[in-house]
Protein backbone atom coordinates (compact mmCIF):
# COMPACT_ATOMS: atom_id res chain seq x y z
CA UNK A 1 0.00 0.00 0.00
CA UNK A 2 1.27 3.43 -0.79
CA UNK A 3 2.29 5.63 2.12
CA UNK A 4 -0.81 8.49 2.60
CA UNK A 5 0.29 11.75 1.56
CA UNK A 6 0.79 14.03 4.47
CA UNK A 7 -1.37 17.16 3.56
CA UNK A 8 -3.93 16.80 0.69
CA UNK A 9 -5.96 19.35 -0.84
CA UNK A 10 -8.54 17.30 -2.81
CA UNK A 11 -10.94 18.58 -5.44
CA UNK A 12 -11.12 21.94 -3.40
CA UNK A 13 -13.59 24.61 -4.46
CA UNK A 14 -14.80 27.84 -2.90
CA UNK A 15 -17.53 30.30 -3.07
CA UNK A 16 -18.86 33.18 -0.85
CA UNK A 17 -22.02 33.30 -1.79
CA UNK A 18 -21.82 34.32 -5.54
CA UNK A 19 -18.55 34.95 -5.61
CA UNK A 20 -16.10 32.38 -6.68
CA UNK A 21 -13.02 32.25 -4.16
CA UNK A 22 -11.50 29.26 -5.09
CA UNK A 23 -11.38 28.08 -8.96
CA UNK A 24 -12.43 24.54 -9.82
CA UNK A 25 -10.32 22.34 -8.92
CA UNK A 26 -7.77 22.80 -6.32
CA UNK A 27 -5.42 19.64 -5.74
CA UNK A 28 -2.31 20.00 -4.02
CA UNK A 29 -0.33 17.32 -2.00
CA UNK A 30 1.98 18.65 0.56
CA UNK A 31 5.39 16.00 2.22
CA UNK A 32 5.87 16.52 5.89
CA UNK A 33 8.14 18.88 6.92
CA UNK A 34 8.02 20.89 3.73
CA UNK A 35 8.07 24.55 3.48
CA UNK A 36 5.47 25.69 1.09
CA UNK A 37 4.53 29.05 -0.19
CA UNK A 38 1.41 30.38 -1.45
CA UNK A 39 2.38 33.50 -4.00
CA UNK A 40 0.14 35.41 -5.57
CA UNK A 41 -1.52 38.67 -5.85
CA UNK A 42 -3.63 40.27 -2.76
CA UNK A 43 -6.87 39.11 -2.60
CA UNK A 44 -6.53 36.39 -4.93
CA UNK A 45 -7.72 33.72 -2.53
CA UNK A 46 -5.06 31.86 -1.37
CA UNK A 47 -5.57 32.68 2.33
CA UNK A 48 -8.64 31.24 2.26
CA UNK A 49 -6.97 28.18 1.06
CA UNK A 50 -4.41 28.13 3.97
CA UNK A 51 -7.80 28.93 6.02
CA UNK A 52 -9.31 25.69 5.46
CA UNK A 53 -6.38 24.05 6.49
CA UNK A 54 -6.94 25.36 9.50
CA UNK A 55 -10.45 24.31 9.82
CA UNK A 56 -11.52 27.79 10.24
CA UNK A 57 -13.02 27.77 6.28
CA UNK A 58 -15.09 24.69 4.77
CA UNK A 59 -14.55 24.18 1.39
CA UNK A 60 -17.61 24.43 -1.11
CA UNK A 61 -16.72 20.94 -2.57
CA UNK A 62 -14.08 18.65 -2.19
CA UNK A 63 -11.68 17.88 1.32
CA UNK A 64 -8.70 18.52 2.74
CA UNK A 65 -6.68 16.08 4.02
CA UNK A 66 -4.04 15.89 7.26
CA UNK A 67 -2.35 11.54 7.90
CA UNK A 68 -5.75 11.04 5.58
CA UNK A 69 -8.29 12.47 8.07
CA UNK A 70 -10.69 15.28 6.31
CA UNK A 71 -9.97 18.36 8.52
CA UNK A 72 -13.92 19.67 9.81
CA UNK A 73 -12.61 21.92 12.41
CA UNK A 74 -9.52 23.95 14.39
CA UNK A 75 -7.61 22.18 16.58
CA UNK A 76 -4.18 22.45 17.59
CA UNK A 77 -2.06 20.18 15.47
CA UNK A 78 -2.75 22.97 13.15
CA UNK A 79 -1.27 26.44 14.63
CA UNK A 80 -2.15 29.54 13.04
CA UNK A 81 0.03 32.89 12.89
CA UNK A 82 -1.81 36.41 11.86
CA UNK A 83 -0.11 39.25 10.64
CA UNK A 84 -1.93 41.64 13.45
CA UNK A 85 -3.35 40.71 16.30
CA UNK A 86 -1.17 37.89 16.80
CA UNK A 87 -0.73 38.40 20.65
CA UNK A 88 -2.69 38.57 23.37
CA UNK A 89 -2.15 42.08 24.40
CA UNK A 90 -3.30 41.60 28.56
CA UNK A 91 -1.01 38.45 28.69
CA UNK A 92 2.83 38.66 28.93
CA UNK A 93 4.84 37.48 26.44
CA UNK A 94 5.32 34.28 28.74
CA UNK A 95 2.06 34.15 29.33
CA UNK A 96 1.07 34.01 25.82
CA UNK A 97 3.76 31.56 24.68
CA UNK A 98 2.13 29.64 27.59
CA UNK A 99 -1.42 30.04 25.84
CA UNK A 100 -0.85 27.63 23.80
CA UNK A 101 -0.30 25.25 25.73
CA UNK A 102 -3.27 25.98 28.61
CA UNK A 103 -5.78 23.21 26.98
CA UNK A 104 -3.41 20.56 26.87
CA UNK A 105 -4.31 18.05 30.19
CA UNK A 106 -1.63 15.51 28.68
CA UNK A 107 1.09 17.69 30.43
CA UNK A 108 1.93 17.84 33.74
CA UNK A 109 3.01 21.66 34.86
CA UNK A 110 6.65 20.65 35.22
CA UNK A 111 6.67 19.88 31.56
CA UNK A 112 4.99 23.12 30.18
CA UNK A 113 7.36 24.88 32.44
CA UNK A 114 10.27 23.48 30.38
CA UNK A 115 8.75 23.44 26.85
CA UNK A 116 7.73 27.20 27.37
CA UNK A 117 11.25 28.08 29.09
CA UNK A 118 12.86 26.17 25.64
CA UNK A 119 10.70 28.07 23.06
CA UNK A 120 10.99 30.86 24.85
CA UNK A 121 14.52 30.89 24.44
CA UNK A 122 14.69 29.01 21.11
CA UNK A 123 12.92 32.21 19.23
CA UNK A 124 14.93 34.42 21.47
CA UNK A 125 12.23 36.27 23.90
CA UNK A 126 13.86 34.88 27.64
CA UNK A 127 15.04 37.92 28.64
CA UNK A 128 11.13 39.68 27.77
CA UNK A 129 9.59 36.87 29.46
CA UNK A 130 7.41 39.83 31.41
CA UNK A 131 6.93 42.53 28.97
CA UNK A 132 3.68 43.10 27.94
CA UNK A 133 3.15 42.73 24.01
CA UNK A 134 2.90 46.99 23.81
CA UNK A 135 6.39 47.10 25.47
CA UNK A 136 8.08 44.82 22.15
CA UNK A 137 8.59 45.30 18.73
CA UNK A 138 6.40 44.46 15.88
CA UNK A 139 9.13 41.39 15.20
CA UNK A 140 9.21 40.45 18.84
CA UNK A 141 5.77 40.25 18.59
CA UNK A 142 5.50 37.78 15.95
CA UNK A 143 7.94 35.90 17.89
CA UNK A 144 5.77 35.41 20.57
CA UNK A 145 2.80 34.13 17.89
CA UNK A 146 5.14 31.50 16.57
CA UNK A 147 6.82 30.73 19.74
CA UNK A 148 2.88 30.17 21.27
CA UNK A 149 2.08 27.70 18.12
CA UNK A 150 4.93 25.35 18.63
CA UNK A 151 4.46 25.27 22.26
CA UNK A 152 1.06 24.21 21.24
CA UNK A 153 2.49 21.19 19.29
CA UNK A 154 1.67 22.19 16.05
CA UNK A 155 2.81 20.26 13.36
CA UNK A 156 1.68 22.46 10.82
CA UNK A 157 2.08 26.18 10.79
CA UNK A 158 -0.36 28.13 8.53
CA UNK A 159 1.11 31.57 8.54
CA UNK A 160 -0.67 34.72 6.72
CA UNK A 161 1.72 37.11 5.83
CA UNK A 162 3.58 37.06 9.43
CA UNK A 163 6.40 39.67 8.41
CA UNK A 164 4.30 41.67 6.51
CA UNK A 165 4.02 44.80 8.69
CA UNK A 166 8.18 44.67 9.65
CA UNK A 167 11.10 46.14 8.22
CA UNK A 168 13.06 44.68 6.07
CA UNK A 169 15.98 44.06 8.61
CA UNK A 170 13.55 42.30 11.46
CA UNK A 171 11.49 40.92 8.43
CA UNK A 172 15.35 38.85 7.22
CA UNK A 173 16.22 38.11 10.67
CA UNK A 174 12.65 36.07 11.39
CA UNK A 175 13.12 34.38 7.92
CA UNK A 176 16.29 33.10 8.74
CA UNK A 177 14.65 32.22 12.51
CA UNK A 178 12.06 30.71 10.42
CA UNK A 179 13.81 28.61 8.45
CA UNK A 180 16.05 27.41 11.14
CA UNK A 181 13.29 26.54 13.49
CA UNK A 182 11.27 24.84 10.92
CA UNK A 183 14.20 22.63 9.69
CA UNK A 184 15.17 22.02 13.75
CA UNK A 185 11.47 21.05 14.74
CA UNK A 186 10.60 19.46 11.47
CA UNK A 187 7.44 21.61 10.96
CA UNK A 188 5.42 21.81 8.10
CA UNK A 189 4.31 24.98 7.13
CA UNK A 190 2.33 27.09 4.84
CA UNK A 191 3.44 30.34 3.99
CA UNK A 192 1.23 33.06 2.24
CA UNK A 193 3.01 36.11 0.67
CA UNK A 194 2.88 38.25 -1.87
CA UNK A 195 6.49 39.13 -1.64
CA UNK A 196 8.53 37.33 -4.13
CA UNK A 197 12.28 37.71 -2.05
CA UNK A 198 10.37 36.21 0.86
CA UNK A 199 8.63 33.27 -1.25
CA UNK A 200 11.96 32.66 -2.54
CA UNK A 201 14.01 32.58 0.32
CA UNK A 202 11.99 30.67 2.70
CA UNK A 203 10.05 28.05 0.49
CA UNK A 204 10.95 24.24 -0.60
CA UNK A 205 7.90 24.71 -3.23
CA UNK A 206 5.97 27.84 -4.40
CA UNK A 207 2.95 28.00 -5.53
CA UNK A 208 1.91 30.80 -7.48
CA UNK A 209 -1.62 31.96 -7.48
CA UNK A 210 -3.83 33.77 -10.39
CA UNK A 211 -6.25 36.36 -9.04
CA UNK A 212 -9.10 35.77 -8.06
CA UNK A 213 -10.69 33.23 -8.18
CA UNK A 214 -7.40 31.26 -6.81
CA UNK A 215 -5.97 29.31 -9.35
CA UNK A 216 -2.25 27.29 -9.84
CA UNK A 217 -0.48 28.51 -12.29
CA UNK A 218 2.94 27.11 -11.33
CA UNK A 219 5.15 25.47 -9.36
CA UNK A 220 8.91 26.22 -8.58
CA UNK A 221 10.59 23.38 -6.56
CA UNK A 222 12.86 25.72 -4.54
CA UNK A 223 14.54 22.83 -2.57
CA UNK A 224 15.70 21.36 -5.69
CA UNK A 225 17.72 24.67 -6.51
CA UNK A 226 18.61 26.26 -3.04
CA UNK A 227 18.88 22.79 -0.95
CA UNK A 228 17.77 23.09 2.53
CA UNK A 229 20.01 25.60 4.26
CA UNK A 230 19.20 29.60 3.87
CA UNK A 231 22.02 31.97 5.03
CA UNK A 232 22.20 35.78 4.13
CA UNK A 233 24.69 34.60 1.88
CA UNK A 234 22.81 32.94 -0.27
CA UNK A 235 20.59 35.68 -0.30
CA UNK A 236 23.30 37.99 -2.32
CA UNK A 237 24.18 34.55 -3.95
CA UNK A 238 23.81 34.71 -8.52
CA UNK A 239 21.56 31.29 -8.08
CA UNK A 240 19.43 33.08 -6.04
CA UNK A 241 19.39 36.18 -7.79
CA UNK A 242 18.53 33.86 -11.01
CA UNK A 243 15.66 31.71 -9.52
CA UNK A 244 13.97 35.60 -7.92
CA UNK A 245 13.80 36.67 -11.37
CA UNK A 246 12.49 33.38 -12.61
CA UNK A 247 9.58 33.63 -10.33
CA UNK A 248 9.27 37.09 -10.59
CA UNK A 249 8.23 36.68 -14.22
CA UNK A 250 5.72 34.24 -13.18
CA UNK A 251 4.08 36.72 -10.53
CA UNK A 252 4.07 39.14 -13.35
CA UNK A 253 2.23 37.14 -15.74
CA UNK A 254 -0.41 36.03 -12.81
CA UNK A 255 -0.91 39.87 -12.20
CA UNK A 256 -0.71 40.85 -15.91
CA UNK A 257 -3.41 38.10 -16.69
CA UNK A 258 -7.31 38.97 -17.73
CA UNK A 259 -9.35 36.50 -15.66
CA UNK B 1 9.71 72.61 36.42
CA UNK B 2 11.22 69.62 35.86
CA UNK B 3 8.02 69.28 33.19
CA UNK B 4 8.99 72.48 31.37
CA UNK B 5 12.31 71.45 31.17
CA UNK B 6 11.28 68.20 29.10
CA UNK B 7 9.03 70.02 27.14
CA UNK B 8 11.92 72.08 25.91
CA UNK B 9 14.63 69.61 24.80
CA UNK B 10 13.61 69.22 21.09
CA UNK B 11 13.66 72.84 20.76
CA UNK B 12 17.24 72.98 22.15
CA UNK B 13 18.24 70.28 19.88
CA UNK B 14 17.20 72.21 16.55
CA UNK B 15 18.37 75.12 17.94
CA UNK B 16 21.94 72.98 18.29
CA UNK B 17 21.49 72.03 14.65
CA UNK B 18 20.45 75.21 12.80
CA UNK B 19 22.79 77.10 15.01
CA UNK B 20 20.46 79.82 15.57
CA UNK B 21 21.05 82.01 18.76
CA UNK B 22 17.54 81.69 20.60
CA UNK B 23 17.54 83.28 24.32
CA UNK B 24 16.70 80.09 25.98
CA UNK B 25 13.40 80.99 28.64
CA UNK B 26 12.05 82.50 25.58
CA UNK B 27 11.90 79.31 23.84
CA UNK B 28 10.63 77.38 26.85
CA UNK B 29 7.42 79.55 26.59
CA UNK B 30 7.14 78.97 23.73
CA UNK B 31 7.47 75.34 23.05
CA UNK B 32 4.94 75.70 25.96
CA UNK B 33 2.36 77.56 24.43
CA UNK B 34 2.55 75.12 21.11
CA UNK B 35 2.06 72.11 23.16
CA UNK B 36 -1.33 73.93 24.68
CA UNK B 37 -2.96 74.20 21.58
CA UNK B 38 -1.28 72.37 19.51
CA UNK B 39 -3.90 69.25 18.02
CA UNK B 40 -3.61 65.57 19.74
CA UNK B 41 0.09 67.65 21.91
CA UNK B 42 0.92 66.58 25.13
CA UNK B 43 0.71 68.08 28.49
CA UNK B 44 2.69 66.72 31.70
CA UNK B 45 0.15 65.70 34.21
CA UNK B 46 0.96 68.35 36.73
CA UNK B 47 0.26 70.79 33.98
CA UNK B 48 -2.95 68.88 32.96
CA UNK B 49 -4.13 69.33 36.76
CA UNK B 50 -3.21 72.70 36.92
CA UNK B 51 -5.19 73.36 33.97
CA UNK B 52 -8.40 71.89 35.42
CA UNK B 53 -8.11 73.57 38.45
CA UNK B 54 -7.82 76.90 37.25
CA UNK B 55 -10.66 76.06 34.92
CA UNK B 56 -13.04 75.28 37.39
CA UNK B 57 -12.04 78.19 39.67
CA UNK B 58 -12.57 80.66 37.11
CA UNK B 59 -15.94 79.48 36.33
CA UNK B 60 -16.81 79.30 40.37
CA UNK B 61 -15.43 83.05 40.76
CA UNK B 62 -17.06 84.24 37.57
CA UNK B 63 -20.63 82.57 39.02
CA UNK B 64 -19.21 84.37 42.38
CA UNK B 65 -18.74 87.78 40.65
CA UNK B 66 -21.63 88.01 38.48
CA UNK B 67 -23.98 87.68 41.47
CA UNK B 68 -22.54 89.72 43.80
CA UNK B 69 -22.62 92.37 40.94
CA UNK B 70 -25.96 92.16 40.76
CA UNK B 71 -25.72 90.55 36.52
CA UNK B 72 -27.77 87.94 38.21
CA UNK B 73 -30.18 88.12 40.90
CA UNK B 74 -29.11 85.58 43.45
CA UNK B 75 -32.74 84.23 44.21
CA UNK B 76 -32.48 82.78 41.01
CA UNK B 77 -29.03 81.64 40.71
CA UNK B 78 -27.48 81.90 44.37
CA UNK B 79 -23.95 82.42 44.35
CA UNK B 80 -21.47 79.42 45.13
CA UNK B 81 -20.24 81.45 48.41
CA UNK B 82 -24.28 80.88 49.64
CA UNK B 83 -24.62 77.33 48.23
CA UNK B 84 -21.62 76.02 50.23
CA UNK B 85 -22.97 77.72 53.15
CA UNK B 86 -26.33 75.70 52.22
CA UNK B 87 -24.95 72.75 51.45
CA UNK B 88 -23.38 72.38 54.96
CA UNK B 89 -26.50 73.59 56.90
CA UNK B 90 -28.28 70.73 55.01
CA UNK B 91 -25.70 67.94 55.86
CA UNK B 92 -25.59 69.16 59.71
CA UNK B 93 -29.19 69.57 60.05
CA UNK B 94 -31.57 68.36 57.33
CA UNK B 95 -29.65 64.60 56.40
CA UNK B 96 -28.46 65.86 53.04
CA UNK B 97 -25.73 62.93 53.61
CA UNK B 98 -28.59 60.63 53.97
CA UNK B 99 -30.53 61.33 50.96
CA UNK B 100 -27.47 61.18 49.22
CA UNK B 101 -26.64 57.64 50.44
CA UNK B 102 -30.02 56.92 49.58
CA UNK B 103 -30.15 58.20 46.33
CA UNK B 104 -26.37 56.20 45.70
CA UNK B 105 -28.15 53.08 46.51
CA UNK B 106 -30.51 53.08 44.37
CA UNK B 107 -28.14 53.91 41.56
CA UNK B 108 -26.22 50.90 42.17
CA UNK B 109 -28.91 48.63 43.25
CA UNK B 110 -30.62 49.18 39.48
CA UNK B 111 -27.13 49.35 37.64
CA UNK B 112 -26.06 46.36 38.94
CA UNK B 113 -28.89 44.79 38.13
CA UNK B 114 -28.56 45.80 34.75
CA UNK B 115 -24.97 45.10 34.25
CA UNK B 116 -26.03 41.66 35.24
CA UNK B 117 -29.04 41.47 32.74
CA UNK B 118 -27.34 43.13 29.80
CA UNK B 119 -23.53 41.48 30.12
CA UNK B 120 -24.64 37.96 29.24
CA UNK B 121 -27.63 39.11 26.87
CA UNK B 122 -25.38 41.26 25.22
CA UNK B 123 -22.71 38.70 24.77
CA UNK B 124 -24.98 35.95 23.62
CA UNK B 125 -26.96 38.89 20.92
CA UNK B 126 -23.68 39.52 19.55
CA UNK B 127 -22.44 36.04 18.91
CA UNK B 128 -25.37 34.15 18.14
CA UNK B 129 -26.78 35.27 15.03
CA UNK B 130 -30.50 33.86 15.88
CA UNK B 131 -30.33 35.41 19.35
CA UNK B 132 -29.56 38.38 18.06
CA UNK B 133 -32.28 38.90 15.32
CA UNK B 134 -34.70 37.71 17.93
CA UNK B 135 -33.85 40.69 20.14
CA UNK B 136 -32.31 43.62 18.31
CA UNK B 137 -35.86 44.80 17.08
CA UNK B 138 -37.27 44.39 20.31
CA UNK B 139 -34.45 46.40 22.29
CA UNK B 140 -34.19 48.74 19.46
CA UNK B 141 -37.60 50.06 19.82
CA UNK B 142 -37.61 50.15 23.73
CA UNK B 143 -34.36 51.67 23.76
CA UNK B 144 -36.15 54.81 21.85
CA UNK B 145 -38.74 54.98 23.99
CA UNK B 146 -38.08 58.21 26.47
CA UNK B 147 -38.01 56.98 30.38
CA UNK B 148 -40.29 59.98 31.45
CA UNK B 149 -43.18 58.60 29.47
CA UNK B 150 -43.05 55.51 30.73
CA UNK B 151 -43.53 56.96 34.54
CA UNK B 152 -46.96 56.71 34.50
CA UNK B 153 -47.53 53.27 33.16
CA UNK B 154 -44.76 51.84 35.81
CA UNK B 155 -46.54 53.89 38.96
CA UNK B 156 -49.96 51.87 38.00
CA UNK B 157 -47.33 48.58 38.18
CA UNK B 158 -45.36 48.90 40.84
CA UNK B 159 -47.14 51.71 43.28
CA UNK B 160 -45.29 54.69 44.59
CA UNK B 161 -42.39 52.12 45.88
CA UNK B 162 -38.68 51.42 45.47
CA UNK B 163 -39.39 48.89 42.94
CA UNK B 164 -40.64 52.09 40.68
CA UNK B 165 -37.66 53.90 41.27
CA UNK B 166 -35.19 50.57 40.57
CA UNK B 167 -37.71 49.46 37.05
CA UNK B 168 -37.23 53.24 35.94
CA UNK B 169 -33.81 53.34 36.30
CA UNK B 170 -33.52 49.98 34.60
CA UNK B 171 -35.05 50.81 31.68
CA UNK B 172 -32.82 53.85 31.24
CA UNK B 173 -29.77 51.68 31.46
CA UNK B 174 -30.38 48.11 30.38
CA UNK B 175 -31.50 48.42 27.23
CA UNK B 176 -28.48 51.16 26.13
CA UNK B 177 -26.31 48.59 27.63
CA UNK B 178 -27.14 45.51 26.32
CA UNK B 179 -26.32 47.37 22.69
CA UNK B 180 -23.12 48.31 23.92
CA UNK B 181 -22.38 45.05 25.05
CA UNK B 182 -22.97 43.58 21.91
CA UNK B 183 -20.99 45.63 20.16
CA UNK B 184 -17.89 45.45 22.70
CA UNK B 185 -18.02 41.50 21.67
CA UNK B 186 -18.39 42.32 18.37
CA UNK B 187 -15.16 44.57 18.03
CA UNK B 188 -13.47 41.44 19.32
CA UNK B 189 -10.47 40.75 16.66
CA UNK B 190 -11.49 37.48 14.68
CA UNK B 191 -8.08 36.99 15.06
CA UNK B 192 -8.18 36.62 18.81
CA UNK B 193 -11.31 34.19 18.67
CA UNK B 194 -9.34 31.81 16.20
CA UNK B 195 -5.84 31.88 18.01
CA UNK B 196 -8.00 30.70 21.17
CA UNK B 197 -9.67 27.70 18.75
CA UNK B 198 -6.60 26.58 16.84
CA UNK B 199 -4.84 26.04 20.07
CA UNK B 200 -7.51 23.63 21.27
CA UNK B 201 -10.08 26.04 23.37
CA UNK B 202 -13.87 25.08 23.51
CA UNK B 203 -16.10 27.64 22.75
CA UNK B 204 -16.86 28.14 26.29
CA UNK B 205 -12.82 28.39 27.24
CA UNK B 206 -12.43 30.68 24.42
CA UNK B 207 -15.32 33.20 25.83
CA UNK B 208 -13.99 32.97 29.12
CA UNK B 209 -10.18 33.18 28.20
CA UNK B 210 -10.04 35.12 25.39
CA UNK B 211 -13.14 37.10 23.97
CA UNK B 212 -14.32 38.25 27.92
CA UNK B 213 -10.57 39.44 28.24
CA UNK B 214 -10.46 40.94 25.11
CA UNK B 215 -13.56 43.06 25.80
CA UNK B 216 -12.96 43.99 29.15
CA UNK B 217 -11.26 47.42 28.89
CA UNK B 218 -14.08 48.92 26.32
CA UNK B 219 -17.05 47.04 28.63
CA UNK B 220 -15.67 49.19 31.53
CA UNK B 221 -15.35 52.37 30.23
CA UNK B 222 -19.28 51.76 28.53
CA UNK B 223 -20.08 51.09 32.03
CA UNK B 224 -18.64 53.92 33.27
CA UNK B 225 -20.82 56.14 30.99
CA UNK B 226 -23.54 54.42 31.36
CA UNK B 227 -23.73 54.46 35.24
CA UNK B 228 -23.43 58.36 34.66
CA UNK B 229 -26.87 57.81 32.81
CA UNK B 230 -28.54 56.39 36.13
CA UNK B 231 -28.50 59.32 37.80
CA UNK B 232 -30.46 61.11 35.50
CA UNK B 233 -33.17 59.25 35.60
CA UNK B 234 -33.15 58.78 39.33
CA UNK B 235 -33.83 62.48 39.43
CA UNK B 236 -36.74 62.06 37.94
CA UNK B 237 -37.85 59.00 39.20
CA UNK B 238 -37.79 60.51 42.55
CA UNK B 239 -38.90 63.88 41.53
CA UNK B 240 -42.22 62.11 40.97
CA UNK B 241 -42.51 59.26 43.21
CA UNK B 242 -40.16 59.58 46.57
CA UNK B 243 -40.38 60.90 50.18
CA UNK B 244 -36.14 60.89 49.98
CA UNK B 245 -33.03 61.11 47.85
CA UNK B 246 -31.39 64.04 46.26
CA UNK B 247 -34.31 63.95 43.84
CA UNK B 248 -37.03 64.74 46.54
CA UNK B 249 -34.86 67.19 48.28
CA UNK B 250 -34.20 69.02 45.34
CA UNK B 251 -37.93 69.23 44.35
CA UNK B 252 -39.37 69.99 47.83
CA UNK B 253 -36.78 72.92 47.83
CA UNK B 254 -38.10 73.95 44.46
CA UNK B 255 -41.51 74.44 46.50
CA UNK B 256 -40.45 77.17 48.50
CA UNK B 257 -38.26 79.03 45.82
CA UNK B 258 -35.17 77.64 48.15
CA UNK B 259 -32.67 77.97 45.09
CA UNK B 260 -29.63 77.85 47.28
CA UNK B 261 -30.93 74.35 49.05
CA UNK B 262 -32.00 73.16 44.73
CA UNK B 263 -28.36 74.40 44.19
CA UNK B 264 -26.46 72.39 46.79
CA UNK B 265 -28.37 69.26 45.94
CA UNK B 266 -27.50 69.86 42.81
CA UNK B 267 -23.89 70.39 43.59
CA UNK B 268 -24.00 67.27 45.70
CA UNK B 269 -24.96 65.34 42.73
CA UNK B 270 -21.80 66.70 40.73
CA UNK B 271 -19.92 65.78 43.15
CA UNK B 272 -20.91 62.28 43.89
CA UNK B 273 -20.39 61.88 39.74
CA UNK B 274 -16.96 63.53 39.78
CA UNK B 275 -15.96 61.18 42.45
CA UNK B 276 -17.29 58.08 41.25
CA UNK B 277 -16.02 58.92 37.74
CA UNK B 278 -12.35 59.92 38.95
CA UNK B 279 -12.66 56.10 41.13
CA UNK B 280 -13.49 54.21 37.97
CA UNK B 281 -10.45 55.70 35.72
CA UNK B 282 -8.34 54.99 38.40
CA UNK B 283 -9.33 51.45 38.18
CA UNK B 284 -9.56 50.97 34.58
CA UNK B 285 -6.14 52.46 34.71
CA UNK B 286 -4.89 49.73 37.74
CA UNK B 287 -7.13 46.92 35.99
CA UNK B 288 -5.84 47.72 32.30
CA UNK B 289 -1.88 48.47 32.22
CA UNK B 290 -1.03 46.65 29.75
CA UNK B 291 -3.17 48.99 27.58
Amino acid sequence: MAPEPYLQFDGITKFFGDLEVVAPTFNLTIKRNEFIVFLGPSGSGKTTLMRMVGGLETPSTGEIRLHGRPITEPDRDRGMVFQSYSSFPWLTVAENVAYGMKYRLDMTPERKKARLDHYLKLVGLSDFANSYPNKVSGGMRQRIAIARTLAAGSDVLLMDEPFGALDAQRREDLQIELRRIQQQDAKTIIFVTHDVDEAVFLADRIVVFSKRPARMLEEVDIAAALGPDRTLELRDSERFFKLRTEVLKFVRAAAGQDN
Amino acid sequence: MTSEATVSTPAEGQDSLTAIPVSKPRNVRKRTRNQFFAFRGTLSRSAQIITSISASLFVIALWEISTRLGWINSLFLPPPSVTVETLWTMITQKHLLWNAGISTLRVWVAFTLSVVMAVPIGIAMSSFRGVGAALEPIVDFIRYLPVPALVPLSIIWFGVGETTKIFLLWLGTFFQLVLLVADDMRRVPQEYVEIAYTVGARPFQMLKDVALRAMLPNLFDNLRITLGWCWTYLIIAEIVAADNGLGFVIWAARRYMNTSEVMAGVVTIGIIGLLTDQILRLIHKRLFRYL
